[in-house]
């Protein structure tokens, strides 16, 4: 896979390169582009490359490669004896450049077709998966296995490392705690609650305070999606009256 | 007007499909034959006619997707972001996609510049895709257009690209062979 980082895209004073540049030459002067003599817009060309303010090295040698054959045309509409000495290379001829630029104005007015269709939106979409719920196919027992060593392995972690226990709380001092949070902004979310690291105990004591609280009509408690975040929300007014 | 029984259980299978299906998958599972299974494509297309969904295909894998003309109550609802392209990466992209299986040097050779940054631009939102190696001197890759491309620029199959008179009015669709450098 030939991806990876690349350095930013370099417009280049407007142009999207030399065919382009020339392209746009022969439909300002409104020339036809399968009989124009392109030596003709050799001087033009060169103008605007010159105009130009500095270019990356790789862009310039393209850009000159096109002078260099405009020039060349030129040359040799100016002194026919020369058209000879050079001639067997088929390269050079007027009709592959002239092939060249009728293809990229064919192309250019296919980006803007593909471009219209892009800016007007109207794309496609496909449903999104998620509505089968099958179990995987192949799965492998000792994956699952490794999965449940590795959670063990996590937790046991975890307890060496909190040395010092002793941290009490109680269901009581959490729902006061969270009706606090839920009188000051409308929403919070479960994983906001729970805090970045929560003991088991905390977690707990967090989760039966929240039951409570749901029992209690104080608070609604809303999930979007399957494994969504858990959204704590202050109950709406209208349902104070059925604490009572 | 109703569909036909096989008609009826290729939009089934389709509905319930999260990816493209081929015809011959469809054959086998409706149990009916590829030539039948055409016609039952062919009888929904006509179906799905200014409703708010149509039949999306490449070569024989089909899917059913959302009507273009509903984009954006669809785009709403999934709140789903606009492509965004810029007019170096739609030349690029217009190379690829009208003259597929083409290689970066094809490319470089009719736009007349370097396409690195574009085609990793192009490749890096699955709009292109390799499709293999060229047996040519260097064995370079071959890139092609990919599904989400049709479905981005709502385009029922490679088929509905739009064609284009060249500023002249000389339709060149067919193209215009650039000599080999």
């Amino acid at each position: 896979m030939p991806v990876g980082p690349r350095p930013p895209e370099v417009s280049v004073a407007g142009f999207e390169g030399p065919l382009d540049l020339l392209l746009e030459l022969v439909e300002e002067k409104k020339l036809d582009i399968f009989t124009v003599r392109l030596g003709e817009l050799a001087d033009g060309y060169l103008e605007r490359v010159r105009a130009m303010a500095s270019l990356p090295a790789d862009e310039v040698s393209a850009f000159l490669y096109i002078a260099s054959r405009l020039v060349l045309l030129k040359a040799r509409s100016l002194l026919p004896s020369i058209a000879t000495a050079t001639e067997e290379d088929e390269l050079d001829t007027e009709e592959e450049l002239r092939l060249r630029l009728i293809e990229y104005a064919t192309t250019k007015g296919r980006a803007a077709a593909l471009g219209d269709r892009m800016r007007a939106g109207e794309r496609a979409f496909h449903r999104e998966g998620g509505t089968v719920e099958l179990p995987p196919k192949g799965g492998d027992p000792d994956a699952l296995a490794a999965a449940w060593q590795k959670v063990l392995a996590l937790t046991k972690r975890s307890e060496e490392e909190v040395e010092v226990p002793g941290e009490r709380y109680s269901v009581e001092q959490r729902t006061a705690e969270i009706e606090a949070l839920v009188a000051e902004q409308p929403s919070i979310t479960f994983a906001t609650l729970l805090g970045e690291r929560p003991t088991l105990g905390y977690a707990i004591v967090t989760f039966i305070a929240l039951l409570d609280l749901y029992r209690r009509l104080v608070i609604d408690i809303t999930q979007d999606e399957l494994f969504g975040e858990i959204r704590v929300e202050r109950k709406v007014r209208r349902m104070e009256g059925l604490t009572e | 007007m109703t569909r036909s029984i096989t008609a009826a259980a290729v939009e089934a299978v389709l509905f319930v499909a999260e990816k493209p299906v081929s015809r011959g998958e469809l054959a086998k599972t409706v149990g009916a034959n590829p030539k039948a299974v055409s016609e039952a494509l062919a009888e929904l297309e006509e179906w799905y006619r200014g409703t708010g969904l149509r039949l999306q295909h490449e070569g024989d894998d089909w899917q059913i997707v959302t009507a273009p003309e509903m984009a954006p109550f669809v785009a709403t609802y999934l709140g789903a972001d606009r492509l965004r392209l810029s007019a170096a990466a739609l030349e690029t992209l217009a190379v690829v996609a009208y003259r597929q299986p083409v290689t970066r040097a094809e490319v470089e050779s009719i736009r007349g510049v370097n396409c690195d940054q574009t085609i990793y631009t192009l490749m890096s939102r699955r709009l292109i895709e390799e499709l293999g190696r060229r047996e040519a001197p260097g064995s370079p890759f071959e890139y092609g257009t990919t599904w989400e491309f049709l479905e981005c620029f709502g385009l029922s199959s490679l088929d509905a690209l739009p064609t284009v008179l060249s500023p002249e009015g000389v339709r060149s669709d067919d193209g215009v062979v650039v000599p080999d450098k």
